[in-house]
């Protein structure tokens, strides 16, 4: 057969590790600061724009979608090419994709810092942003489709299974979590409600993980260990059982992110057992790395490549045996809401991407300079930085999570918790936090030597744009031949039959979560007593929601004793129907804010003491790490947009009057008058249409509209007179 | 282990880029994990749903709840029964009591009194002058009015220390001190 002559792309593979390198030192960078931030409260340094609740979107999405997102397209581009023996599908395309990329990174960097977010983790980007990350994420398909359907290879290599199966996941997860209703160019209100949107977001959330952290990494562990270990793959079916048990199984894993909330149990349920189910499928992967290592090892020992990729893989077994177990309900209760969760995240992203990225750079940067690696001994330099800062990172913040738990629900002899006050249980970690500092520097010095080596390395050599290549054109092998072809033999030259199955086995656990507590009623049952957000306090909401003050404060009280002692009576499900979106939050890094407006409750305050709370944190409790807020006073609503918020509720189902988007601004002030009447009293002249009285407002509609003794048997803990 | 059999034997045209794969069956303990956590989730749900001998979290939480109110035995002592203390220990236990518990973000750090609550070393009282009204106060709060109750956060033993430190505090006369609320005390 006659060779065909064609040329691999390279540019885009180049450009895509440029971005990769830059935009990781730029996660890195805000990673410190933040680290800084809960250490120290003077790294806000006073300003809105650098606040902790701003920068926090900022990092988590900058190592996502900008460090390891362009690592993903960099491997992915370049190993596909070649496996398919097939330049890229479109020039026009890669270019569009990767400038593309980069204008949503940047554009995030931007929005987040003026604090347009809409508060949903990891998708924090509002609309219009939401739209270009669709309309890029469709071209990058595109383009690997494209290139997938004119290759000159019979089969699509297991790589190519885990690349299509995170082209398809992240499409699902991102349209399904980004339905939301614009009511201006920088806000949106979400579709769904409370414990709804709570539900579709850590479908989100946890496949996040699972489709843009797992599964294109362990595509390209497929292609880049075997090839950098010169082994073969070690159980080509032991890649078939656990790719598709895990891109299944991974789908219903979501609810294990909310257990013990408000949320039905047998979506609780689903999150428990699947996680549960999750540890083999991950571990397949684990094995069929580390295996195909087998007869390799003495190369381990020199290679900072291999190094990389054995912590990698290592960890990413580790992290897939902690999670499961994580979503155990009674492991849950402590790691939830504590700095365990985010020592579990750092093992994964630093580890198993990083790990993954960083020996992918090391191999493939010199390959595509066509030179060698400046400085193999830096390399390894840079490996035993990067491994100790995990362990440096990890340790502290295991040892503050059993700690800050283990305070949190002491009780005196007398019944009564020991530490009352939250802060004394924050106060007591923060060493913590300074030696998180300490790995946050010793991760980014490893880095810099990775650049600078690279740098050297490109300065080096020389990029062939388009690198010659042939091959034999693709004769398609026709149908099945059932005595010596299996059916999975089969799908994998059946390239779209196999995507659709792909994207089967994909849709059908969010659809079974999703669909029922959207539409079967009895999933959310109401409460009467509960109204919705008055102006104001709708006002309030937005200013909570742009500030990031979900990143430190959670607003929903789980059924433990020494939960409801210190924030109230639980969270019920009835609570948040109003609740677009839902602003539960994962970490507590400050105290529960559920019940903060039940004035008979624990945590209520009064609207002088939230003024000078906000004006100044630490004056009010000298240990306290918040930021100040003090523009708040200085900042109006801005009421204009008022009328349109009620409208856009109303359009959402939220049973205001008819017409009372006319009166909203007048009900606004009303209420917005009151307070500032009450703030006289103490002293403190404000205007009402301040951000600091809706936020005022709003903090005291937390949980107001719910007296525990109208619920059921169970107020007995309210008892204690 | 059994995959010694056929160990390592390459299948024909899988080679991708210059990948091989082997013929390796996934090795057992793998598989018989899968089976193992597939089977936890199915006795799982049985247990909780289907069976229904679990107790879900509603249930779970009151349970709990009972245990812990036999366990404390959280009814309080009449307040008539709780007298001021004037050892200087007492006292002192007071005052680090108030710092705990933040008092002096809405009082002062001595007691002088802010733009959210009143002077306590004074000789005015908001709710009343005696021991007992000052524990009362800081026992059930005033919380529409900005005092939040501690009931849940402190025992009677020690709302009896943080209350005999604020009487203890009567003029001392701190700098800054707010201007005087409430009836007049003698």
């Amino acid at each position: 057969m006659e060779n065909q002559k064609f040329y691999y792309d390279n540019k885009t593979v180049k450009l895509f590790l440029l971005a990769t390198i830059i935009w990781g030192v730029v996660a890195v960078l805000v990673g410190v600061l933040i680290a800084c931030q809960l250490a120290f409260p003077a790294f806000n340094f006073g300003l809105e724009y650098t606040t902790f609740g701003r920068m926090r979107p900022l990092h988590t999405n900058a190592v996502i979608f900008a460090f390891v997102g362009n690592a993903i397209f960099a491997g992915v581009y370049y190993s596909l090419q070649k496996l398919l023996k097939a330049r890229l599908f479109s020039d026009v395309l890669s270019k569009i994709h990767f400038w593309g990329w980069q204008l949503i990174i940047v554009l995030a960097a931007v929005t987040f810092t003026l604090g347009i977010s809409t508060s949903k983790e990891y998708a924090e980007l509002e609309w219009p942003i939401d739209i270009l990350l669709t309309v890029v994420w469709v071209i990058f398909g595109w383009n690997m489709i494209g290139t997938i359907l004119k290759r000159r290879v019979q089969h699509i290599y297991a790589a190519i299974w885990w690349y299509l199966a995170t082209f398809l996941g992240v499409a699902l997860l991102h349209v399904v979590n980004s339905f939301e209703l614009p009511i201006s160019l920088i806000k949106s209100y979400p579709i769904y409600a409370g414990a709804q949107d709570a539900v579709v977001q850590w479908w989100y959330g946890h496949n996040a993980v699972a489709f843009f952290l797992t599964t294109p990494f362990l595509g390209l562990m497929y292609y880049y260990l075997p090839k950098a270990a010169n082994r073969p793959i070690y159980s080509y079916r032991l890649s078939i059982i656990h790719f598709w048990s895990l891109i299944f199984l991974y789908m219903w894993a979501g609810p294990h992110h909310l257990l013990y909330q408000a949320l039905p149990e047998w979506v609780q349920a689903l999150g428990v057992t699947f996680s549960i189910m999750l540890i083999a499928p991950s571990w397949g992967g684990m094995i069929n790395g580390l295996l195909t290592l087998r007869g390799a090892w003495d190369k381990v020992r020199d290679s900072a490549v291999l190094k990389f990729f054995v912590v990698a893989v290592t960890a990413y077994g580790m992290s897939t045996f902690e999670g499961p177990m994580m979503s155990l309900r009674n492991v849950n209760q402590m790691t939830h809401f504590t700095d365990w969760t985010i020592a579990h995240t750092h093992i994964a992203g630093m580890a198993w991407n990083g790990g993954m990225t960083f020996g992918m750079l090391y191999w493939l940067l010199p390959r595509i300079f066509r030179t060698k690696l400046y400085s193999e001994k830096l390399a390894n330099t840079h490996f035993w930085i990067a491994t100790l800062s995990i362990l440096v990172y990890a340790i502290p913040l295991y040892w503050s999570a059993v700690t800050q738990w283990l305070m949190l629900r002491e009780y005196t002899p007398e019944g009564f918790l020991a530490y009352p006050n939250f802060l004394e249980t924050l106060t007591q970690i923060l060493p913590m936090y300074t030696l998180r500092i300490i790995s946050g520097i010793m991760f980014l010095t490893g880095f810099l030597i990775m650049v600078y080596n690279l740098f050297k390395t490109m300065a080096a050599g020389s990029v062939e744009a388009n690198e010659a290549a042939e091959a034999p054109a693709l004769v398609l092998a026709g149908k099945r031949k059932p005595l010596n072809e299996t059916i999975h033999r089969w799908m994998e030259r059946k390239t779209v039959r196999f995507s659709i199955w792909v994207f089967v086995a994909l849709f059908i656990g969010g659809a079974i979560q999703i669909i029922p507590m959207i539409f079967i009623k009895s999933n959310i049952p109401t409460i009467d007593t509960v109204t919705p957000y008055t102006p104001l306090e709708l006002e309030g909401r937005d200013v909570y929601v742009k500030e990031g003050c979900y990143t430190c404060h959670s607003q929903v009280i789980r059924p433990f004793r020494w939960e409801t002692d210190r924030y109230g009576d639980y969270s019920k499900i009835g609570e948040f129907v109003y609740d677009h979106p839902f602003l539960w939050g994962s970490r507590r890094t400050g105290p529960d804010l559920a019940r903060a407006g039940y004035v008979n409750g624990p945590m209520y305050k009064n609207s002088a003491w939230h003024y000078n709370h906000f004006m100044d944190p630490q004056k009010m409790n000298e240990q306290s790490i918040m930021p100040r807020y003090d523009w708040f006073a200085k900042k109006d609503v801005n009421l204009d947009m008022t009328p349109n918020k009620i409208r856009a509720m109303q359009t959402l189902g939220v049973p205001y009057p008819e017409g009372f988007d006319e009166q909203a601004v007048d009900d606004l002030l009303w209420q917005a008058n009151q307070i500032v009447a009450e703030l006289k009293l103490s002293g403190i002249e404000i205007e009402p249409t301040k951000e600091m009285v809706a936020m005022i407002a709003y903090m005291h509609k937390l949980g107001r509209d719910i007296e525990p003794n109208t619920n059921q048997n169970l107020d007995s803990h309210d008892t204690g007179e | 282990m059994e995959e010694n059999k056929n160990v390592d034997e390459h299948l024909d045209e899988h080679n991708y880029d210059g990948i091989q794969e082997l013929d390796n069956p996934p090795p057992r303990w793998i598989m018989m994990l899968f089976y193992i956590t597939i089977g936890f989730a199915i006795i799982y749900a049985a247990y909780f749903f289907w069976l229904d001998v679990g107790d879900l979290q509603d249930a779970r939480y009151v349970k709990k709840s009972e245990i812990h109110e036999t366990r404390y035995q959280l009814a309080s002592q009449s307040s008539d029964e709780i007298v001021a203390l004037t050892d200087a220990a007492d006292i002192e236990e007071g005052k680090s009591i108030y710092k705990e518990m933040s008092c002096f973000a809405c009082h002062g750090m001595l007691g002088e009194g802010n733009a959210i609550g009143p002077n306590l070393c004074d000789d005015t009282w908001l709710y009343g002058c005696d021991f007992q009204s000052v524990f009362n106060i800081i026992k059930n709060g005033n919380a529409a009015k900005g005092m939040t109750p501690f009931k849940t956060q402190l025992s009677d033993a020690r709302i009896q220390k943080v209350s005999s430190y604020l009487l203890s505090l009567k003029d001392s006369k701190p700098p800054n001190a707010k201007g005087p609320q409430g009836e007049t005390c003698e």
